[in-house]
C-alpha cells in the first residue's frame, strides 16, 4: 500500500556545494533525478545570473551542433544513436570541444560555401547550354541571313511599317536571352510590352526539363526567352526588367560560330565542373562522416551542462563566496542516496572539503512525489489530468486500479469485444520492448502508454460480457437454460393442478404471435443459470424491460458503493492531517446522509429481490413510489414493502431534521475547532464569517450532489445499453444477412460480410464505443468519486534529471 | 491578451543592460521567443532589426492567407502605405544612382511586390503608373498625380504626398462603407492619421518653395481638421501659426502643449504616443478588423522602441534609454 496510498515525505535539504565541485556534485544528482531545485534567486532576471557566461556558451555550442545535424542530414548520412547516454562532460574538457566544433564549424562553412559556389555555377553554365540549344532553333529558319541581320532580314515578314523606317534610323537590332521562372512569364511579358510600347520581340520556348534555382534550391520549370529589340534605350530598360524579374540573363552568341565556340567551351568546363565538384563533396563527405560519430554524444552531454547550469543558477553564495547553497526538495527515503552522490561529485573533482547537506525545518508546503512502475503510471496519470493531490492526501490511483477499469467495463460489458481490447493490450505489453513502438507518434503513443489500462479493461470486459451473457450481442448457452418451454403445456401437468395456471394447448400456441412463459407454473423456472443472465432471455422479446430493470439498479448500487467509499476515503484524509473534528462534524453526518437515503434505496432494491417471488410479484410495490411517499409523508396508506415500515420512514424523517440541524450546530463548533488549529500555525487570519460560509455552501453541494450524483452513476446502464443496442444491430444488419443465403453461394457472401462485420465491429464497438465509455468512466472517478475527499491542490515533484532530458532531446533532434 | 502580446519596453530598461547580447537573453523570456537563436555572434542592431520584421512579416502572411473577403481587401490597404513607401524610396535611390540591391534591402517587407525593382525605369509620374504599377494595388491612387513632370526630389516627395492623400481617402471610404464596429474603430485612426500627415506636410513645408495651394491640394479631405482647419493651416507660415490652428480642436491642443516639454518631446513623439492609445483602445472592441491594424501598428512601434533601446546600448547613450514611446 505504502507509496501509492499516500505521496512520499519530503524534506527541504541544504546543500552546500563547494564552488569548486559544484559542478560535478551536480552532474551525479542530475544522472540520479532524485531532488527538485527550488530557484533561489527569482527576482534576478535571467541574465544577471551568475553562470550566464557559461549557459550563454553551451547555447553557441548546441548552434553548431544544430548547424551539424542539419548538415549531416542533408547529406544524407545516418546519424548513430548511442545506446547509453554519456555523462556530463568534465569542466577541462568543455574548452577542447568547444575548440574542436568551432574548428569544425569553419571548415564545414568554408567547404559548404565552396560547394555551393561550384554548384552555382555549375547550374549557371547548364542553364546557359540549354539556352544556346533552345534559342537556336528561334533562329534556325534564318540562319542563312544570320551574318547580315543588320539589315533585318529575318523581320521583313513580321513589321513591314517598322521596316522602313527602322532602317532609315539606323537603329541597331539587339539581342536578349535568358532564362525566366515560369510563374513570372506571363506579367514579365505585359511589363516589356508596357515599357517599350512593342518595339521588341519575344520568344519563348519552356525547358524540357525543370532545373534547379541556384538561390533558392528549388526544382522548377523555367522557360528560355529570346527578346529582339531596337535602340539602346529600350536596351536598357529592357536589362532592368529583367533584372526586376530576376532573369538569369546570358550573353546571346551573334553568329554561328561564335556560338559553336561558345558550346564548346561550355562543355569542357562543365566538365571540368563536375570532376571538382565531385572531390569537393567526397571531401565534405568524409568531413561530415567524421562528425556525425561523435554529435549525438556531443550533444547530450552539451543539453546535459546547460541543464547543469541552469540549476547553478537557481543557487545562491553564501557570504565567503566560497561556496554555492542550493535549496532542494528531497523524498526522505532518497536522503542516503542523495548524500551518497554528493560525496561521488565531490571525490570524482578531488576537492579536499567535500560538499555536504543539511535539512532545514519548513512550513511550506513541499511537492506531491508518488513513485509509478510501468504499471501503475497510467492510472496516476489519469487522476492526475484532473489534479496532483495534495501534498500526503490519499491518493485516489490506488483504488482507480481497479474500479475505472470495472465502471468501464460495466458500460462496455461485451465477452468478445473485451477479449479482442485484451489481446490487442496483450499484444503491446508483450511487445513493450520493441523500440519502434516507444517512439510512435500521436494516437498509438497514447495507446502505448495506457497499454496496461487497455488490459485490465479488456479483462473486466471479459467478466462483465459473461455477467450479461453477451459476445458480440450473442448470448452463449454454456450450462443449458433455466427456462423450460415444454413445462408450460397442458398435456404435461395432472389435472388436478391445472386449475388456476394459465396453460398453453396447441390452439393457443397457433393463434398467439407472443407467448409469456409463467415462471409461477412449476417446472418452468428450475432456477437461476450459474453465470449471469440466462442466454434464453437473448430470444425474448421483453427483454430490453428485463435487463433495463437489471442495470438499472445494478447502476445505482455500483454507484452509492462507489460514493460511499469516497466518503470514508475522506475520513483516512481527516485522520492523516489530525483534523478529528471533521471527523464527527463532517464525514459522519455526511455518511449518515448518504446511507439513511441511498443506503435505504439499496437496503429495498434487496428485499424486493428476496421476499417477493415468482407468486407475490403482482403485489409488489413500486420502490420509486415507496421512495418518494419516505419524503412527502402522504395521508393515504399505501401497502408498503413490510410492516412497520411507515415507522422507519417517520424514524428517518426526525433523523433527517436533526442531521441538518445537527449540520448547522456542526458548522459553528467546527469553526471553533478550526480557530485553534488556525492559532497554533498562525498563518491565516480566522474568519468566522467565510468559514461559515464556505461550510454551508459544502453541506448544500454535498447534499444536492448525493441525488444528482446517483442519478449520474444511471450513465453505467445507459452506456452498456447503448452498446449492447448498437452491437446487435451491426448483427442483425450484416451478419444475419449474411448467413440467410443459401449454402452454396453464402460463402462467396459471407467473406466480404465478416470482413466489414470485423472492420466495423473494430471501428465502431471498440474504438468509438470504447472511447466513449472510457470517458464516462474517466467522469465518474473525476466528478462522482473524487470530490468527496480529493482536494487535488498540490504540485507536482519534478526532480532534476538528465532522463527526462534527453528524452526530449529526441524529439527535437528529429524534428529538427 | 495586450500584456502578453507586447514586450513592455519599462521591462527593458528598468533593468540595465550592458550588452545586446544581454537583451537577446531578455527577448527570449518573451513573446518573441528563440528568434535570434540561429544568429552568429557578433549580434548588431540591424540584424536585430532585419529579424523582427521577418517575423511580422511572417505573421501578417499568415493573417493574410486565411482572410476572407473583405478582410483581405482590408488587409491588403494596410499594405499599400509600405507599397507607397518602397515605391518612394527605390525612386530616391534611382535619382541618387544607388544600386537597387541596397536600396531592396531597406525596404519593408510588407510593401514588397515583383514590380517594385523596376520602379527606377519610368521617368515620368505616367510613366510610373502605365507601364510598372499599373497592376498593383496602388493603381488607383494615381488618378490625381498623373504628370509628365521629370521626377525630382521635390516632385518624388510631392507623388508620395498625393499617393497618400488618395491612399488615406480609399482606405477610410473602404472603412466607413464596411460599416459596424470596424467602422467605428477604424475612422477615428485613420481620420488621425490624415490630420497627422496634414500637420507634418505643413511642417515640412515651411521654407520651401512649395506654394500655399499646392499645399493644400496635398492634405487628404477628410479628418477633424476637414475643411475649417486645413484652409487654416494652408496659411500657416511657421510653427506657432500652426499650433493656433490645433488649439481650435480639443484633440490637437493638449498634443501641442506637450511638444518640448519636460523630456524634450518631439512632435513626431507626440503623434507616435497618441496613435498608440488609440491603437490599444481598438483591442476593447471584438468584432472588427481594427485589431489588425492596430496589432500591426503596436508591434511595429514596440519594434521601433526594441530598436531604440538596442541603439542606445550600442552607442552608449545610456542617459536616452528612456525615451521610447510607451505602449500603455
Amino acid at each position: 500500500m505504502g507509496s501509492l496510498f499516500r505521496s512520499e515525505t519530503m524534506c527541504l535539504a541544504q546543500l552546500f556545494l563547494q564552488s569548486g565541485t559544484a559542478y560535478e556534485c551536480l552532474s551525479a544528482l542530475g544522472e540520479k533525478g532524485l531532488v527538485q531545485f527550488r530557484d533561489l534567486n527569482q527576482n534576478i532576471s535571467t541574465f544577471q545570473r551568475k553562470f550566464v557566461g557559461e549557459v550563454k556558451r553551451c547555447e553557441e555550442l548546441e548552434r553548431i551542433l544544430v548547424y551539424l545535424v542539419q548538415e549531416i542530414n542533408r547529406a544524407d548520412i545516418p546519424l548513430p544513436e548511442g545506446e547509453t547516454s554519456p555523462p556530463a562532460p568534465p569542466l577541462k574538457q568543455v574548452l577542447e570541444m568547444q575548440e574542436q566544433l568551432q574548428k569544425l564549424e569553419v571548415e564545414l562553412r568554408e567547404v559548404t560555401k565552396n560547394k555551393e559556389k561550384l554548384r552555382k555555377n555549375l547550374l549557371e553554365l547548364i542553364e546557359y547550354t540549354h539556352m544556346l540549344r533552345v534559342t537556336q532553333t528561334f533562329v534556325k529558319r534564318n540562319v542563312e541571313f544570320e551574318p547580315t541581320y543588320e539589315e533585318f532580314p529575318s523581320l521583313e515578314s513580321d513589321s513591314l511599317l517598322d521596316y522602313s523606317c527602322m532602317q532609315r534610323l539606323g537603329a541597331k537590332l539587339g539581342f536578349v536571352s535568358g532564362l525566366i521562372n515560369q510563374g513570372k512569364v506571363e506579367a514579365f511579358e505585359k511589363m516589356l510590352w508596357r515599357v517599350c510600347k512593342g518595339y521588341t520581340i519575344v520568344s519563348y520556348a519552356e525547358l524540357d526539363e525543370s532545373l534547379e534555382d541556384p538561390e533558392t534550391g528549388e526544382v522548377i520549370k523555367w522557360y528560355v526567352f529570346l527578346i529582339s529589340f531596337w535602340g539602346e534605350q529600350i536596351g536598357h530598360k529592357v536589362k532592368k526588367i529583367c533584372d526586376c524579374y530576376h532573369c538569369h540573363v546570358y550573353p546571346y552568341p551573334n553568329t554561328a560560330e561564335e556560338r559553336r565556340e561558345i558550346q564548346e567551351g561550355l562543355n569542357t568546363r562543365i566538365q571540368d565542373l563536375y570532376t571538382v565538384l565531385h572531390k569537393t563533396e567526397d571531401y565534405l563527405r568524409q568531413v561530415l562522416c567524421k562528425a556525425a560519430e561523435s554529435v549525438y554524444s556531443r550533444v547530450i552531454q552539451v543539453k546535459k551542462m546547460k541543464a547543469i547550469y541552469h540549476m547553478l543558477n537557481m543557487c545562491s553564495f553564501d557570504v565567503t563566496n566560497k561556496c554555492l547553497i542550493a535549496e532542494v526538495w528531497c523524498p526522505e527515503a532518497d536522503l542516503q542516496d542523495l548524500r551518497r552522490a554528493l560525496e561521488e561529485g565531490s571525490r570524482e573533482s578531488g576537492a579536499t572539503i567535500p560538499s555536504f547537506m543539511n535539512i532545514i525545518p519548513t512550513k511550506e508546503t513541499p511537492p506531491t512525489r508518488i513513485r509509478t512502475n510501468k504499471f501503475t503510471e497510467g492510472f496516476q496519470n489519469i487522476v492526475d489530468a484532473y489534479g496532483v493531490g495534495s501534498y500526503r492526501e490519499v491518493n485516489p490511483a490506488l483504488f482507480t486500479i481497479i474500479t475505472f477499469p470495472f465502471l468501464f467495463a460495466v458500460m462496455f460489458g461485451d465477452f468478445g469485444h473485451g477479449f479482442v481490447m485484451f489481446l490487442f493490450a496483450l499484444l503491446l505489453v508483450l511487445n513493450e520492448n520493441h523500440p519502434r513502438l516507444n517512439q510512435s507518434q500521436e494516437i498509438m503513443r497514447m495507446f502505448f502508454n495506457g497499454r496496461y489500462i487497455l488490459l485490465l479493461m479488456g479483462l473486466f470486459s471479459v467478466y462483465t460480457g459473461l455477467i450479461y451473457n453477451d459476445c458480440f450481442s450473442k448470448s452463449v448457452n454454456l450450462f443449458g437454460s433455466g427456462w423450460n418451454v415444454s413445462a408450460m403445456y397442458t398435456s404435461s401437468h395432472p389435472p388436478a393442478e391445472r386449475k388456476k395456471m394459465v396453460l398453453w394447448n396447441d390452439s393457443v400456441v397457433r393463434h398467439n404471435s407472443i407467448l409469456q412463459l409463467d415462471p409461477s407454473v412449476p417446472g418452468v423456472f428450475q432456477g437461476p443459470y450459474p453465470l449471469g443472465i440466462d442466454p434464453i432471455w437473448n430470444l425474448a422479446t421483453n427483454r430490453l424491460t428485463f435487463l433495463n430493470s437489471f442495470k438499472m439498479k445494478m447502476s445505482v448500487i455500483l454507484g452509492i458503493i462507489h460514493m460511499t467509499f469516497g466518503v470514508i476515503l475522506g475520513i483516512f484524509n481527516h485522520l492523516h492531517f489530525r483534523k478529528k473534528f471533521n471527523i464527527y462534524l463532517v464525514s459522519i453526518p455526511e455518511l449518515l446522509f448518504m446511507l439513511c437515503i441511498f443506503g435505504y434505496l439499496i437496503f429495498m432494491i434487496f428485499y424486493k429481490w428476496l421476499v417477493f417471488s415468482a407468486e407475490t410479484s403482482r403485489v409488489a410495490p413500486s420502490i420509486l413510489i415507496e421512495f418518494i411517499n419516505m419524503f412527502l409523508f402522504p395521508t393515504s396508506k399505501t401497502n408498503g414493502l413490510y410492516t412497520g415500515q411507515s415507522g422507519y420512514t417517520l424514524i428517518r424523517k426526525e433523523s433527517e431534521e436533526e442531521v441538518s440541524l445537527l449540520g448547522n450546530q456542526d458548522v459553528e463548533e467546527g469553526d471553533h475547532q478550526v480557530e485553534d488549529g488556525c492559532r497554533e500555525m498562525a498563518c491565516e487570519e480566522f474568519n468566522f464569517g467565510e468559514i461559515l460560509m464556505t461550510q454551508v455552501i459544502h453541506s448544500i453541494e454535498y447534499c444536492l450532489g448525493c441525488i444528482s450524483n446517483t442519478a449520474s452513476y444511471l450513465r453505467l446502464w445507459a452506456l452498456s445499453l447503448a452498446h449492447a443496442q448498437l452491437s446487435d444491430v451491426l448483427w442483425a444488419m450484416l451478419m444475419r444477412v449474411g448467413l440467410r443465403v443459401d449454402t452454396t453461394y453464402g460463402v462467396l457472401l459471407l467473406l466480404p460480410v465478416i470482413a466489414l462485420f470485423a472492420v466495423l465491429t473494430i471501428f465502431i464497438l471498440l474504438i468509438m464505443e470504447g472511447l466513449s465509455a472510457f470517458l464516462h468512466a474517466i467522469r465518474l472517478h473525476w466528478v462522482e468519486f473524487q470530490n468527496k475527499f480529493y482536494v487535488g491542490a498540490g504540485t507536482k515533484f519534478v526532480p532534476f534529471s538528465f532522463s527526462l532530458l534527453s528524452s526530449k532531446f529526441n524529439n527535437d533532434d528529429s524534428v529538427a | 491578451m495586450l500584456k502578453k502580446l507586447f514586450v513592455y519596453a519599462q521591462n527593458l530598461t528598468r533593468i540595465g543592460f550592458y550588452l545586446i547580447s544581454d537583451l537577446k537573453i531578455h527577448l527570449q523570456t518573451t513573446d518573441y521567443g528563440n528568434f535570434l537563436a540561429n544568429q552568429t555572434n557578433p549580434l548588431t542592431v540591424s540584424k536585430i532589426d532585419t529579424e523582427m520584421r521577418k517575423r511580422l512579416c511572417g505573421e501578417f502572411e499568415y493573417f493574410r492567407n486565411h482572410s476572407l473577403e473583405p478582410l483581405s481587401t482590408f488587409l491588403t490597404y494596410m499594405t499599400c502605405s509600405y507599397m507607397i513607401d518602397n515605391v518612394i524610396l527605390l525612386m530616391n535611390g534611382a535619382l541618387q544612382k544607388k544600386s537597387v540591391k541596397e536600396i531592396l534591402g531597406k525596404c519593408h517587407p510588407l510593401g514588397r511586390f515583383t514590380e517594385m525593382e523596376a520602379v527606377n525605369i519610368a521617368e515620368t509620374p505616367s510613366d510610373l503608373f502605365n507601364a510598372i504599377l499599373i497592376e498593383t494595388p496602388l493603381a488607383p491612387f494615381f488618378q490625381d498625380c498623373m504628370s509628365e513632370n521629370a521626377l525630382d526630389e521635390l516632385n518624388i516627395e510631392l507623388l508620395r504626398n498625393k499617393l497618400y492623400k488618395s491612399y488615406l481617402e480609399a482606405f477610410y471610404k473602404f472603412c466607413k462603407n464596411h460599416g459596424d464596429v470596424t467602422a467605428d474603430v477604424m475612422c477615428p485612426i485613420l481620420e488621425f492619421e490624415a490630420d497627422r500627415r496634414a500637420f507634418i506636410i505643413t511642417l515640412n513645408s515651411f521654407g520651401t518653395e512649395l506654394s500655399k495651394e499646392d499645399r493644400e491640394t496635398l492634405y487628404p479631405t477628410f479628418g477633424k481638421l476637414y475643411p475649417e482647419g486645413l484652409r487654416l493651416l494652408a496659411q500657416a507660415e511657421d510653427f506657432d501659426q500652426m499650433k493656433n490652428v490645433a488649439d481650435h480642436y480639443g484633440v490637437y491642443k493638449p498634443l501641442f502643449e506637450a511638444v518640448g516639454g519636460s523630456g524634450g518631446k518631439t512632435l513626431e513623439d507626440v503623434f507616435y504616443e497618441h496613435e498608440v492609445q488609440m491603437n490599444v483602445l481598438a483591442f476593447n472592441r471584438q468584432f472588427h478588423y481594427g485589431v489588425f491594424y492596430a496589432y500591426v501598428k503596436l508591434k511595429e512601434q514596440e519594434m521601433r522602441n526594441i530598436v531604440w533601446i538596442a541603439e542606445c546600448i550600442s552607442q552608449r547613450h545610456r542617459t536616452k534609454i528612456n525615451s521610447y514611446i510607451p505602449i500603455l
